[in-house]
């Protein structure tokens, strides 16, 4: 897969930094501040505030999910875990939280930007992907909605595949998804199906 | 008694690009005369020097062994990207500090280096705004396989792309090559409103020169039509070119007569790069005469204590009989090295709301 990434107008974006106070906090909020962005250390627990930050750094050796204020792996922004112990188990958690980045200590005057360009590259992935799955498992619930609302047009006398034909029309007609459609169908009385898409203007 | 202060120089005297080293070595020893011939300044400097020969595997050690000597902190060199990061891990080791006196791609912004010339928003960006509505926004990308060339290029291609311009071809090639007849018959072919050099020494050379044999045969290509626009030529190359030379177009904060660049107003160094290593070491020596102390002392000498990039002055100039002159010039423009600052690109144009269906 071949990707282009533009150069990021990190300027004014807000990073918070869940670590205790220590040198790391310093090198990192250094570094941030040379690239652009506004740092905010934050110790012990991230506030509802933290919901507005564009990235958050997280102290992987300590921090625990009790001090997110959203579920593990439900983070709204870009994570970068902050990794001391290289210890499987804490590695662990820090994915699970939802580190789509990491910087290992102690911080030096590099990494910070590529960690902050690969967060976010590989935030936005997943949450187009958990986007598309999500409307994928939507359209797959609907899968019965669907051979229910083609019985119906059956029902009047075509064969399956003109009534197939009809549901994706109307579908296109109205602008909906076919099991938007097809849901339309199925809610409707049978008599009232027809004179309900011809006062829509767009029955076909 | 004066202080002593002992300072490293670490430029290469020979190898590929040993005229910008020639440049920045002359601008850092013209300075260190100028302090020690100065009893005012409450200090003196005395020179230790390595040579790495252009070999970058020579940076990291000569440098350590420099500032394994103790009582030295401050070392003024390195021309390429590549040889920068070799040497500061050996900073980092000891609390040194490389002060970097050439123009670069940007990207890094290390609090072991400070970084006294451009950096794409004081050459790169403004050379294109200057250029658009001058000469058009349809323009050719070359460059030597390097970092220097593949990032300037590509940076130029998201301001090109983002001003609606089009980016008639992007072409590199390897280090030295100077075989650069297919280059010159693809911008023949897409006859483009200017083209963006940022190939280096003898690939470059070997360019403007094809390029100036093309200017006098295809009319499309006459001289003041489709200039080739750079960030890194300076008078450390234009003698070697001579006629070649002519007509190009570079950014920078200084070029020789220039009094813009105030630290270097009395001193008149004859190319950017001598500029810059001239304030490098007046800078440093000033901050240490003071003991204002890193990075407290920066602000007063125009030096960015987040970025550790000095604000600078952006000239535009054009060869003409073989000189440079200015055609644009603003004031100090503070350094934004990741591209992340809109406000401190001079003639950007504001972001482009686009509504989205």
């Amino acid at each position: 897969m071949s990707r282009r990434l533009a150069t990021p107008e990190l300027g004014g974006a807000t990073a918070l930094v869940l670590h205790r106070p220590h040198a790391t906090v310093q090198a990192l909020s250094r570094q941030l501040a040379a690239i652009g962005l506004r740092a905010e250390p934050v110790w012990p627990d991230l506030g509802p505030d933290a919901l507005a930050a564009d990235f958050v750094f997280f102290d992987a050796d300590q921090c625990h999910d009790a001090m997110f204020p959203w579920s593990p792996g439900e983070a709204p922004m870009p994570m970068i875990a902050l990794i001391g112990s290289e210890a499987p188990g804490r590695i662990e958690w820090a994915l699970g939280q939802g580190a789509d980045a990491h910087l290992l200590k102690p911080i030096g005057t590099g990494g910070v930007y590529s960690a902050l360009l690969i967060a976010r590259q590989g935030f936005e992935t997943r949450r187009a992907a958990a986007d598309e799955i999500a409307a994928l498992r939507a359209r797959l619930a609907e899968r019965q909605t669907v051979v229910r609302a083609v019985l119906v047009l059956m029902a009047r006398g075509r064969s399956e595949a003109e009534a197939y034909a009809q549901l994706r029309a109307m579908a296109m007609a109205w602008q909906d998804t076919i099991e938007q459609a097809a849901r339309r169908i199925c809610a409707e009385p049978d008599d009232k199906t027809a004179p309900q898409a011809a006062r829509k203007g767009h029955d076909v | 008694m004066d202080r002593k202060l002992r300072i490293g120089l670490l430029y290469s005297r020979s190898g590929e690009y040993a005229a910008m080293s020639a440049a920045c070595r002359d601008g850092a020893l013209a300075a260190v005369a100028d302090i020690n011939a100065d009893p005012g300044q409450g200090i003196t400097i005395e020179v230790v020097e390595r040579d790495p020969a252009g070999n970058l595997d020579l940076y990291g050690p000569l440098c350590a062994e420099m500032l394994a000597e103790g009582d030295l902190h401050h070392v003024v060199g390195c021309i390429t990207s590549s040889s920068r990061k070799e040497v500061i891990p050996a900073l980092e080791k000891v609390g040194g500090m490389l002060w970097y006196a050439c123009p670069y791609e940007g990207f890094e912004a290390s609090d072991r280096v400070i970084y006294t010339h451009a950096c794409p928003n004081q050459h790169l960006l403004p050379l294109l705004h200057w250029t658009f509505p001058r000469y058009g926004k349809r323009g050719f990308l070359v460059g030597s396989n390097y970092i220097w060339g593949w990032e300037m290029n590509r940076v130029a291609r998201e301001v090109i792309g983002s001003s609606g311009g089009d980016v008639t071809g992007e072409r590199y090639l390897p280090l030295g090559d100077t075989d650069v007849g297919r280059l010159i018959e693809e911008i023949r072919a897409t006859e483009p409103d200017f083209i963006l050099n940022n190939l280096i020494g003898n690939s470059s050379h070997a360019f403007l020169r094809a390029l100036r044999e093309l200017r006098e045969t295809d009319p499309a290509f006459a001289e003041g039509l489709c200039p080739v626009l750079s960030c890194n030529l300076t008078e450390c190359e234009t003698p070697a070119l001579g006629a070649a030379a002519e007509g190009a177009v570079s950014a920078g904060p200084h070029f020789a007569g220039s009094t813009l660049w105030k630290p270097v107003g009395r001193r008149r160094p004859v190319s950017s790069y001598a500029a810059a290593a001239y304030v490098a070491v007046t800078t440093l020596a000033r901050i240490e005469a003071a003991r204002s102390g890193f990075p407290e002392g920066l602000r007063a000498h125009g030096i960015d204590p987040e970025t550790h990039h000095m604000a600078l002055p952006v000239l535009i100039a054009r060869v003409e009989e073989g000189q440079f002159r200015v055609m644009h010039s603003e004031g100090a423009v503070e350094a934004d090295p990741y591209l992340a600052r809109r406000e401190r690109w001079p003639g950007a144009t504001r972001p482009m709301l686009k509504l989205v269906p």
